[in-house]
C-alpha cells in the first residue's frame, strides 16, 4: 500500500516482544479515553473535569477504590468465564444470563439451606449452588455445540434474554419463592444471615462495599492460571484451540473438551452471581441487571488477552470506570453513565486493532522516484 | 376471543418483519462475503437513536433516515477496517461493536429518553386493496418502506444468484483464493459488502424507530431483535427470499406477547411469555443444526476466516 509517496508494509513478526503485551492494552485505553473525550466535548461536558472526577470517584478516593473493588469482584468472575471459553475459540456470550442464574441459584441455597448451616459452610454452599446454576444455564448450548455443532454465540446470547425475564418473573411476576413475603413491594426474599459476609473495613471505622469475595475472585484467577498451565486438561484445551484437527488425531475427545469448557465457563459466571448474594445484595435483586457485568466480562477478557491473571487488572480498571461513571451521573453536571460503556467498547475496538501491531511490524519506506 | 386482534397481530408480525428482513439481509450479504458481523443489535440501536435525534432536530424524515444509514456505514467501516484491513477476530470485533454502540446510543440518547418519536412513518393508502378481507389489513396496510424492503429482497436475491458481482461475492465467502487467483480483490468485495450490510442494518433500526417504536428507550427499543436477525440468517440459509417467511414467523413470536397482554389473556405470566421469541429462535437453531438440515443449509465456507494471500 502506498500512502503519500511512502510504501507502508506490514511484516509478520517472528518474535513478539513481551513489552507489547503491556503496551498495546495501555495504548488502547489511552485512545479510548481520547474518543470518549471527543464525545464528552461534543455533548457539552468538559473532558478534563469529567475524567478528573472519574479518576477520583473510581480509583483514588477511599470510597471510590473500595466501591470499585466490590464491583470488580463479580466482574473478575465473568471476565474469567469469557476468557476461559474464548481462549478455546468458544465464543459464549451468555455470561450475563449465567450471572443472573448464579444469583438465583445462590439465593435459593441461601434461603433453603443456609439457615441450618454455620457461616463457614453456608457461604461456600451458596457459591457452589451459584456455580451449578450458572453451569446448568449453559448446559443446553454446550451440549448442542458439542453434539450438533450449533453456534454457541447466538444460543448463549438468546438465553440471556430468557434469564432476564426469569429474574423479572421471580421478583415482579409471581409471589413465588424468591419474593419477600413480608412486603407487597416487589423485592427479593433475604437469604439467611449465616450466608452473608461482612464487608472489609480496611482498618477504619467505615463500612465499604468490598467483600471478602474479592479475595476469592482473585484466588480463582490465580488457580485457573496455574491449573491451565500445569494440567493435562489445560494442555489439551490449548492444543484444541490451536488446531482442532491435531487434537482429534492425538485422540482428544473434542465433544468433552468443548462441553466441559463451556460448562466451567458458565460455572465461573454463576459464582459471580452468587458472590452478589453473599456480598452486597443478600437477595435476588434485579439491580444486577442494570450493570451489564456479563457483557463487560467479555471486554475484560479480551483486554486481558484471555490471560487469567491479567483479567484481575482489567476488571478493576473497568469496575472503576463504572463506579466513577455512577458518581458522574449524580454530580452537579450529570454525565450519563453510558459513557462508561462507550469507553469499554472503544477500549476493546482499539485493543483489537492493536493486536495487529503485536503480530506485525509496520515499515514505512520512501518510494524511489522512477528515473527516466 | 376477538378475531380482529389476531388479524392485527398478523399485520404487526409482517410489519416487525421489515426490520428483521433489513437487518438479516444486511447480515446476509456481509456473511456471504466471508465476514461475520455480530454487531447487528448495535447497528439497529445506533440507527434508531440517530434517526430519533436527527428527526427531533430537523423534523425531516428523509434526512433522519439518511443520517442514520450513514452512521451504519461509519460503524461497519470500523468493523471492516478491523476485520478485513487488520485481520482482527471477527467475532470479538462484532461484540465490541455491540458494546460500543449500546453505550453510545444510550449516551447520546439520554437527553431524549422517553420522549415520543418526533416524526412517524405512516401506512400508505392502497385504495381498494385494503378493503379485501384478511389480506387488506394484513398485507396491504403497511408503509412504503415495507414494500420497498420486499422489493429489495427480490433485488438482493437476483444480485447474489444471477449477476457477476454476486458470483464474486459468493466466491469471496466460499473460496476467496479462487477470487484472488482470478484477479479479483477479496478485500474490496468484503469491504463493500460489510459496509453495505451495516447501512441496511442501521436503516432497519431507523425505520423501526419511526414506524414501530413509540418512544426512544435504549433497553427496550430493539430488545434483542438484532440477535434474532442473526439467527434468521441461518434460518434463511443465507438466501434472501427465504428470509421473508422466517422474518414473519419471528415477527409473529415477537408480537404475540403484546397481543396476549393487550387482550388480557393470562394463560401465563407476561414475563414468561416474553421469553418465547428467544426460546422459539433457539429451538429453530437447534433444528437447523441437525446433520440433515446442515447439509441443506450451505453456510459460506470461509465465513469468519480472514483472507491472507501469502499464507495460501
Amino acid at each position: 500500500m502506498i500512502v503519500l509517496g511512502r510504501r507502508v508494509r506490514l511484516e509478520q513478526r517472528l518474535v513478539q516482544p513481551a513489552s507489547h503485551a503491556v503496551i498495546v492494552p495501555l495504548v488502547s485505553v489511552l485512545f479510548a479515553v481520547i474518543i470518549g473525550g471527543i464525545f464528552l466535548a461534543m455533548t457539552g461536558h468538559s473532558p478534563l473535569r469529567t475524567y478528573g472526577e472519574l479518576l477520583d470517584n473510581g480509583y483514588t478516593s477511599f470510597y471510590g477504590i473500595t466501591d470499585t473493588l466490590g464491583l470488580a469482584t463479580p466482574l473478575i468472575c465473568t471476565g474469567l468465564a469469557a476468557a476461559f471459553a474464548f481462549r478455546m475459540n468458544l465464543y459464549s456470550i451468555g455470561q450475563e444470563g449465567q450471572l443472573y442464574l448464579g444469583m438465583i441459584g445462590g439465593a435459593w441455597a441461601g434461603i433453603a439451606l443456609a439457615g441450618a448451616l454455620p457461616k463457614m459452610i453456608a457461604v461456600p454452599v451458596v457459591l457452589v449452588f451459584g456455580a451449578l446454576a450458572g453451569a446448568a444455564w449453559v448446559a443446553v448450548p454446550a451440549v448442542l455445540r458439542a453434539r450438533l455443532g450449533t453456534s454457541e454465540i447466538v444460543s448463549t446470547l438468546l438465553l440471556n434474554y430468557v434469564a432476564l425475564n426469569l429474574v423479572n418473573y421471580f421478583i415482579f411476576g409471581s409471589a413465588g419463592y424468591f419474593r419477600d413475603p413480608t412486603t407487597s413491594f416487589p423485592q427479593g426474599r433475604p437469604v439467611a444471615e449465616s450466608a452473608r459476609l461482612e464487608p472489609f473495613s480496611f482498618f477504619t471505622e467505615k463500612v465499604t462495599n468490598t467483600y471478602p469475595t474479592f479475595l476469592i475472585s482473585v484466588l480463582l484467577a490465580i488457580v485457573l492460571f496455574w491449573f491451565m498451565r500445569r494440567s493435562n486438561y489445560g494442555y489439551e484445551t490449548a492444543v484444541y484451540a490451536d488446531s482442532p484437527n491435531t487434537a482429534r488425531y492425538a485422540g482428544m475427545n473434542s465433544a468433552w473438551l468443548q462441553s466441559s469448557v463451556l460448562l466451567i465457563s458458565g460455572a465461573l459466571a454463576g459464582v459471580g452471581g452468587a458472590m452478589y448474594i453473599v456480598g452486597p445484595a443478600g437477595k435476588v435483586d434485579p439491580g444486577l441487571m442494570q450493570i451489564g457485568l456479563g457483557y463487560a466480562g467479555i471486554v475484560v477478557a479480551a483486554l486481558a488477552r484471555y490471560n487469567f491473571v491479567a483479567v484481575i487488572l482489567a476488571a478493576v480498571l473497568f469496575a472503576g470506570l463504572r463506579t466513577g461513571g455512577n458518581a458522574l451521573q449524580a454530580s452537579t453536571d450529570p454525565v450519563p453513565i453510558a459513557i462508561a460503556v462507550v469507553l469499554q467498547g472503544a477500549v476493546l475496538l482499539f485493543a483489537l486493532g492493536g493486536e495487529l501491531f503485536r503480530r506485525n511490524k509496520l515499515t514505512v519506506t520512501r518510494v524511489q522516484a522512477a528515473t527516466a | 376471543m376477538n378475531s380482529n386482534i389476531w388479524l392485527l397481530t398478523f399485520a404487526d408480525a409482517i410489519s416487525i418483519a421489515t426490520t428483521l428482513i433489513l437487518a438479516s439481509l444486511g447480515a446476509m450479504i456481509t456473511e456471504r462475503s466471508g465476514v461475520i458481523n455480530l454487531g447487528v443489535e448495535g447497528m439497529l440501536l445506533m440507527g434508531a437513536v440517530t434517526a430519533f435525534l436527527v428527526g427531533d432536530a430537523s423534523g425531516n424524515l428523509w434526512l433522519a433516515l439518511l443520517i442514520a444509514t450513514l452512521v451504519g456505514v461509519a460503524l461497519s467501516t470500523v468493523h471492516a477496517a478491523l476485520t478485513v484491513g487488520l485481520r482482527a477476530n471477527q467475532i470479538v470485533s462484532g461484540l465490541a461493536m455491540v458494546i460500543f454502540a449500546t453505550g453510545l446510543s444510550q449516551f447520546i440518547g439520554k437527553p431524549v429518553e422517553g420522549d415520543p418519536r418526533p416524526v412517524q412513518i405512516e401506512p400508505i393508502d392502497l385504495g381498494g386493496l385494503s378493503g379485501i378481507p384478511f389480506f387488506g389489513p394484513v398485507v396491504f396496510g403497511h408503509d412504503i418502506f415495507t414494500y420497498l424492503t420486499w422489493a429489495l429482497v427480490a433485488a438482493a436475491s437476483f444480485y447474489i444468484h444471477r449477476t457477476r458481482p454476486g458470483l464474486l461475492l459468493r466466491a469471496a465467502g466460499d473460496a476467496p483464493a479462487t477470487v484472488d487467483a482470478q484477479g479479483g480483490s477479496v478485500a474490496r468485495i468484503r469491504w463493500v459488502h460489510t459496509i453495505a450490510g451495516g447501512a441496511l442494518m442501521a436503516f432497519g433500526g431507523a425505520w423501526y424507530m419511526f414506524a414501530r417504536g413509540a418512544a426512544w428507550n435504549q433497553a427496550a427499543t430493539t430488545n434483542g431483535i438484532g440477535w434474532i436477525a442473526l439467527a434468521l440468517v441461518v434460518f434463511a440459509s443465507w438466501r434472501p427470499l427465504r428470509a421473508i417467511g422466517g422474518a414473519v414467523l419471528f415477527g409473529f413470536t415477537l408480537q404475540v406477547p403484546f397481543t396476549l397482554q393487550a387482550e388480557q389473556i393470562r394463560i401465563l405470566p407476561p414475563t414468561i411469555v416474553a421469553m418465547f421469541p428467544y426460546l422459539v429462535t433457539l429451538a429453530v437453531l437447534v433444528v437447523l443444526s441437525t446433520p440433515r438440515a446442515r447439509r441443506l443449509l450451505g453456510a459460506p465456507k470461509m465465513l469468519g476466516q480472514p483472507f491472507v494471500r501469502d499464507e495460501r
